[in-house]
């Protein structure tokens, strides 16, 4: 995959943070403790490009879609779209953006405004952007549901007349309606069923040949990102640990939490299964107010030495794009 | 092999406002001592209800357990008084639910809900008792027991609070647990921490094991016998082995193809089941599963496929495979 290399860059993140405050006390508010849900990232995504981001729960890879999208203001750092640095630009400046940066949700029963129509759902982007009007209008609403693979008769009916994948495939229509360049897939398919969920990768994957659109995809599930990304970051309580192009990911994982990860994710096959040996890795994920001290991982590593307890690791090339931040690896 | 649990031909209906929902069809199946079985299915196929029909649990009047027999132990379950199926529950079947937040108690301690069954049914004291969950929440892995069984439920993570739920099955030391979904709810890492100690438990305490899961790679790794559902029926099972190498029902081969599979190359395309699961008030005439089939053929249509056998242990209802 050299020649993802070579591509031009869509999005880049330079030291992306994104602290929550903690705050205490019912009338004199203070600030008592951070959230350090995304701390020191960095990273960028190629035009055409479909990047996984994955890790557990609470790890940071939802807020990092969200600060890109600017529906968190980050705490610092940059995030570079078109020449123009998002986390600097003022709402008005943004506007015009976000025509191009859009979102699909995981839930599509909790995302989906229930009062609104199908038609709603999908136009009330055009009619915010002030794109289309009176046919127009119409022509797009029912292009964009065709593309999804609704007919064109669902327009009037609400979300709850639908079931979840068409519930999804709404939830894509919404997003392709302003014909984005990048859109954030937040565990798009973790709420659907199993045979449901072949059909909307496959959608993505459709969408994505025919518009050239860039994905940031984020799930838990490893074998999904494998099977839809170009290259996979792995994070961590708020850190990036290893990226990689997908295959080498899979196959010679560097970085002990992603050797964890992946073995954790069981094959459905018996006789593979039978041969596979299990890492049970101990504990659970530490709170993100108090990281651990140096490698945020090394708790729980089964491979930690001294360096790990106090100093902090840096991502680091170690093969041609093949980024890992673990002491185990450092020069 | 002698079965422990037997379910011989249950149907469980739900009377709603818009009809009767026949969540669960004529299912049989059965589970031998110590063995670990896999229920597989998508969401509303009636693994669930299937499962809390044994038990019992099927919320009345709404729903009812119209047909069938349930046999553990010699005795069948759906014939006892709820006095005896409440002396079966917990102590000779126990269940590991998939939500640990609201199957728990969030108004008593950790300690008293796991002490309480302890004293229910192992008629033991209460300082007995607490000493007992302690050692059981260790033997689970939580750290630092004694500390736990002092707090509430909203206290622990998911993935705590789902051991505090397989303390709680395994205290009466069961013949049978049933683990619904034990671990939809907790991140991969945890998930493997949990199936392998539900597994060791079992392995020791000689433990049948009932697990209920849509996860096709959980079911691979742990089950020695697949039963596969699909709206409201079994439609094929066998040994694991079989079901996974050798599917016969075009339902279970669209439903491992459709799973990306980390040990393989990356498909340039995912081969997916078309269409959606049939509504479970009209039930079709035929085979349920015909109209999203890509092999159906007219006899599909016109009525049900018994089981048949067509290896040994594996059973498939589907006309085309049975009869060639």
């Amino acid at each position: 995959m050299g020649d993802v290399v070579e591509k031009e860059t869509l999005i880049e993140i330079k030291n992306l943070r994104m602290y929550f405050p903690v705050i205490s006390g019912l009338f004199l508010q203070k600030k008592v403790a951070e959230v350090k849900a995304v701390d020191d990232i960095s990273f960028s995504i190629c035009k055409g490009e479909t990047l996984g981001l994955v890790g557990e729960s609470g790890c940071g890879k939802t807020t990092v879609g969200k600060c890109i999208l600017q529906l968190y203001r980050p705490t610092s750092g940059h995030i570079l779209f078109e020449g123009k640095d998002l986390c600097h630009l003022s709402n008005k400046e943004l506007r015009p953006l976000r025509r191009s940066l859009q979102v699909i949700f995981q839930d599509p029963y909790e995302s989906l405004d229930p009062r609104f129509t199908a038609a709603d759902i999908i136009g009330e982007p055009l009619k915010i952007h002030g794109i289309a009007r009176g046919q127009a209008y119409w022509d797009r609403i029912t292009e964009v549901l065709d593309i999804v693979g609704l007919a064109s008769y669902m327009a009037n009916r609400y979300p709850h007349e639908f079931s979840g994948g068409q519930r999804q495939r709404l939830g894509i229509a919404r997003a392709l309606s302003l014909r984005p360049s990048f859109i954030v897939c937040d565990e798009p398919i973790s709420a659907l069923d199993v045979s449901i969920q072949a059909q909307i990768i496959n959608l993505l994957d459709d969408l994505q040949k025919e518009f050239n659109i860039t994905y940031l995809f984020i799930s838990h599930d490893l074998s999904v990102v494998r099977h839809i990304s170009d290259r996979i970051a792995v994070m961590y309580l708020g850190k990036l640990v290893e990226v990689a192009v997908q295959d080498e990911l899979c196959k010679s994982p560097l970085h002990p939490y992603t050797q964890a990860l992946l073995a954790a994710v069981p094959i459905p096959d018996p006789t593979v299964e039978a041969q596979r040996s299990v890492i049970v890795l101990r504990g659970e994920v530490p709170s993100p107010i108090s990281p651990p001290s140096g490698c945020v991982f090394h708790p729980r590593c089964y491979k930690a030495f001294e360096p790990c307890l106090t100093i902090v690791p840096k991502l680091e090339d170690v093969s041609d794009g093949h980024y890992v931040a673990c002491h185990l690896y450092s020069s | 092999m002698s079965a422990l649990l037997e379910v011989k031909n249950l149907s469980t209906y739900f009377y709603t406002q818009d009809g009767v929902v026949k969540a669960v069809e004529n299912v049989s199946y059965e589970v031998a001592r110590g063995e670990s079985i896999a229920l597989v299915g998508e969401s509303g196929c009636g693994k669930t209800v299937s499962a809390l029909s044994i038990l019992r649990l099927i919320p009345e009047p709404q729903g009812k357990i119209v047909s069938g027999q349930i046999m553990f132990d010699g005795a069948d379950l759906l014939k006892l008084s709820k006095k005896a199926i409440r002396q079966i529950r917990g102590a000779k079947i126990s269940m590991v639910f998939q939500e640990s937040m609201t199957s728990l108690n969030p108004v008593l301690t950790i300690g008293s809900q796991i002490t309480e069954m302890l004293e229910l049914h192992r008629r033991m004291k209460r300082r007995d008792a607490f000493e007992e969950a302690i050692r059981l929440l260790t033997l689970v892995g939580i750290p630092q027991a004694k500390h736990c069984a002092k707090d509430y439920p909203h206290h622990l993570s998911g993935g705590m609070r789902q051991r505090v739920m397989i303390a709680m099955a395994i205290s009466c030391e069961p013949q049978l647990i049933i683990a619904d979904e034990p671990t939809t709810a907790v991140d991969v890492t945890i998930q493997t921490q949990l199936l392998e100690m539900i597994r060791d438990i079992t392995n020791k305490l000689g433990t049948a094991l009932i697990l209920i899961t849509h996860n096709l790679g959980i079911v691979a790794r742990y089950a020695q016998r697949v039963y596969v559902m699909y709206a409201s029926r079994i439609v094929e099972h066998g040994p694991s082995q079989a079901i996974y190498h050798d599917p016969r029902h075009p339902y279970t081969v669209g439903l491992l193809a459709s799973v990306p599979r980390l040990d393989e190359p990356v498909k340039t395309r995912l081969i997916s089941i078309e269409g959606q699961p049939p509504d479970l008030i009209f039930p079709l005439l035929g085979c349920s599963f015909y109209p999203r089939c890509s092999h159906a053929t007219p006899k599909c249509e016109e009525g049900k496929q018994e089981m048949v056998e067509i290896a040994p242990g594996h059973y498939v209802s589907c006309w085309r495979a049975c009869n060639g």
